[in-house]
């Protein structure tokens, strides 16, 4: 291969991680005013996060078309090959994460229309900053193909369901004490179960990072499932 | 040599061929300079400006005679002249001396994601944006969309601009990042600068001021109006009455008592969250810290008949970087909930473990217990000294864990502790040892006792300070 190629290609599997880094950064915004929105009531922000996520949509589609087009035409081995797999897989659950994030910001509308309940929100807050933050340390740590990094997101994937069943509990005493507040309630519940997922897909990244790195698929099956660990 | 004009305060110094492209930088660099002192602008920006002009300068310079390798020297020995002369730096030192970080970028074409690169970043901005190379793809060092949009618009639109920056994570710091454009090189890549500037101080305040109000006037509420209902009776049918006179001063009394301590954990909770981004630089003995509290609180514990166990290495044996009085508010509030929920003839015991790794802090210390993770310090490569608090209290159910460093949050149905607490001092706990980097673990078993773990990172012997990587001298810039 002449010089020029091995230039271009090299800039192909740049282009691609770049465009999945580009493509992080929104969905981490996605999914950060999504929670503003619920947080602050705000009916505004919650309308730009879903115009917004057709824009994701199309990145995830543009990256999978440029990794399969990589894969075709230029037969990438080893750790190339990994590199394209990786960036391809690392779209799909963002674009997914895009997408719970849309739902998250289409409940605001009914949210807003019922009476603020503070320490649920407060609670529906915390929860979301843990799950942008794990994002946001899964990302960092695939920009900067950073093993250990990636390995610490992953190995504590169950501190935001240890979140999800403690608010699961605390809605269930809300709406017992007081039924008016079960639509808006209902919704919460909703916000949580995909603040989870989203969690989960920063699990599913940290092991493509893994995989990408490493070469080794195993780590997946070997997820500590704390729950049996932990309880007594 | 080549000699610039004598007015001229930027000069490139050793070997270095003057050519026309060069002159116009750093006459550029003096202009502005020139303008900044006469207009009293924003010295520090146009300084930047005026180096990073320079060092691009010299990039387009050398570039254009094919000579990358030598760049890096050459940048490196670029000084900054102040004025009569008498005094030169090394442009270099001069940007990584500066608190705000600062990055060069530049562009080719405006659909070409990996053609944005940054091509010089400063020791702040490294630091802050957690990269460890001078140069590589800009989405590698920020992912934000709209500092990336103000970035493009500099480098595409020459329009200058401004966007929020927020680093997220569990030390979240707030910058207002500001855009500049630089202009084209030679070969026709277009140049930006980005300086970031914190901001995370004045939004705390912002955020305190309003959390503080809040949580204030709607804790006071309670007490303030049993208060005034008590002063009503007595002023009306409880008049005369000694009995209900003496029974309602007690009470009220409880309730004033009880205000106080909500007021003054209040207002501890906001100093420590306003500088919580600002890491303590003191040196602390944490075994004489922790044995001064375990000195306060005996009596209290003869009291109550229950026996404290202490086992921690000698004094002075365990140091960490930290805040004195905060680390001893840790200790303090720590034991005192064990004191506070432990039955008579409790047992408490109180272990201080050093030289762990992250993991080992937050490893069983009862088992069977359920465990949960409070606070994890951001990743990186440390040691700890963990401080576990063990009581053989009641415990409390695993659902309640994730909630207890909440503000306010108490478990219901401990008796025990329930008209001494204010439901403040885990969250007190919390922000502390978030200042220091540190970790907080608990782990309960209902009917036996809790257990909480509180870490911190161990001070850096000098040696390990000296090589650590976001320390390394680096007057060189490196181009790539
Ligand atoms: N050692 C312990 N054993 C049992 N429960 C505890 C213990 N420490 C804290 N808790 C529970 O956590 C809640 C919050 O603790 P904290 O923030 O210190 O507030 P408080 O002022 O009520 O002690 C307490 O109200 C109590 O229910
Ligand atoms: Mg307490």
């Amino acid at each position: 291969m002449n010089e020029h190629i091995v230039k271009a290609y090299e800039d192909e599997l740049n282009t691609l991680t770049a465009e999945c880094a580009r493509m992080g950064g929104l969905t981490e915004a996605a999914v950060a005013d999504a929670l503003e929105a619920v947080v602050r009531r705000d009916q505004q922000m919650a309308d730009s996060v879903v115009a917004r996520d057709e824009r994701l949509d199309a990145l995830q589609a543009d990256i999978e078309r440029k990794a399969i087009r990589m894969i075709a035409l230029r037969q990438p081995l080893a750790n190339d090959l990994r590199r394209t797999v990786a960036a391809m897989k690392i779209a799909n659950n963002l674009e997914r994460v895009g997408d719970l994030g849309k739902n998250i910001a289409k409940r605001t509308i009914v949210i807003i229309d019922s009476d603020p309940m503070v320490p649920l929100t407060r609670s529906i807050e915390r929860m979301g900053r843990l799950v942008v933050t794990r994002l946001k340390e899964v990302l960092d740590a695939y920009t900067a193909s950073d093993l250990e990094r990636a390995m610490s997101v992953w190995s504590r994937d169950d501190e935001v369901d240890e979140h999800y069943n403690s608010l699961f509990r605390e809605l269930l005493t809300y709406m017992m004490g007081d039924p008016r507040t079960i639509t808006a309630c209902a919704h919460l519940l909703f916000v949580a179960k995909n603040l989870e997922r989203i969690g989960d897909h920063a699990t599913n990244i940290a092991e493509i990072i893994h995989y990408e790195i490493t070469g080794d698929e195993a780590i997946a099956t070997a997820r500590p499932k704390t729950d049996a660990l932990q309880r007594p | 040599m080549p000699q610039p004009p004598q007015s001229l305060p930027l000069r490139p110094r050793r070997g270095f061929v003057a050519q026309p492209v060069v002159l116009t930088g750093l006459a550029g660099g003096l202009a502005l300079i020139a303008l900044a002192l006469a207009s009293g602008a924003h010295l520090l920006l146009v300084l930047v400006l005026a180096c990073a002009l320079a060092a691009v300068t010299l990039v387009q310079a050398r570039r254009a005679r094919g000579e990358a390798g030598r760049l890096r020297a050459e940048v490196a020995q670029t000084h900054v002249e102040v004025a009569d002369g008498a005094l030169t730096l090394p442009y270099t030192s001069v940007l990584n001396a500066l608190p705000d970080p600062v990055m060069v970028i530049s562009a080719h074409e405006p659909d070409d994601l990996t053609g944005r690169r940054f091509v010089m970043v400063n020791r702040a901005g490294r630091r802050v944006l957690k990269i460890q190379r001078e140069a590589g793809l800009l989405v590698t060092a920020i992912r934000d969309p709209d500092v990336l949009e103000v970035v493009d618009e500099a480098l595409f639109g020459g329009l200058e601009g401004e966007a929020v920056y927020e680093t997220g994570g569990v030390q979240e710091r707030i910058f207002r990042a500001y855009a500049r454009p630089l202009g084209a090189s030679g070969d026709g890549a277009r140049l930006a600068l980005l300086v970031l500037h914190d901001e995370t101080d004045i939004r705390r305040v912002e955020r305190m001021r309003a959390d503080f109000l809040a949580n204030a006037s709607h804790e006071l509420r309670t007490p303030l109006a049993s208060l005034s209902g008590f002063i009503e009776t007595l002023r009306g049918h409880a008049r005369g009455d000694e009995g209900a006179r003496d029974r309602f001063l007690g009470i009220m009394h409880v309730q004033a008592e009880r205000m106080s301590r909500l007021i003054d954990d209040l207002m501890s909770l906001s100093r420590i969250e306003l500088n919580e981004h600002v890491r303590p630089l003191e040196d602390v003995d944490l075994v004489a810290a922790l044995l001064d509290v375990v000195d306060a609180l005996a009596p209290l514990a003869r009291d109550k008949g229950v026996a404290l166990e202490v086992e921690t290495p000698p004094r002075g044996a365990v140091t960490i970087t930290g805040d004195r009085d905060q680390v001893i508010q840790v200790a303090q509030n720590l034991v005192d909930n064990a004191l506070k929920y432990s039955p008579a003839e409790g047992r408490i015991r109180i272990l201080l473990q050093s030289d762990l790794s992250a993991e080992a802090c937050v490893a069983p210390r009862m088992e069977p217990a359920a465990r949960m993770s409070l606070l994890t310090p951001d990743h990186g490569p440390e040691r700890f000294a963990a401080l576990s608090v063990i009581d053989s209290g009641p415990g409390m159910d695993r659902e309640h864990l994730p909630r207890l460093t909440e503000r306010f949050y108490r478990v219901e149905g401990q008796k025990s502790g329930e008209k001494l607490g204010t439901g403040l001092g885990l969250a007190i706990v919390k922000h502390i040892v978030n200042r220091h980097r540190g970790g907080l673990a608990v782990e309960s078993r209902p009917g036996h006792g809790a257990v909480f773990t509180a870490y911190f990172p161990l001070a850096r012997t000098s040696a390990e300070v000296g090589g650590a990587p976001d320390e390394a001298p680096d007057d060189v810039i490196k181009l790539s």
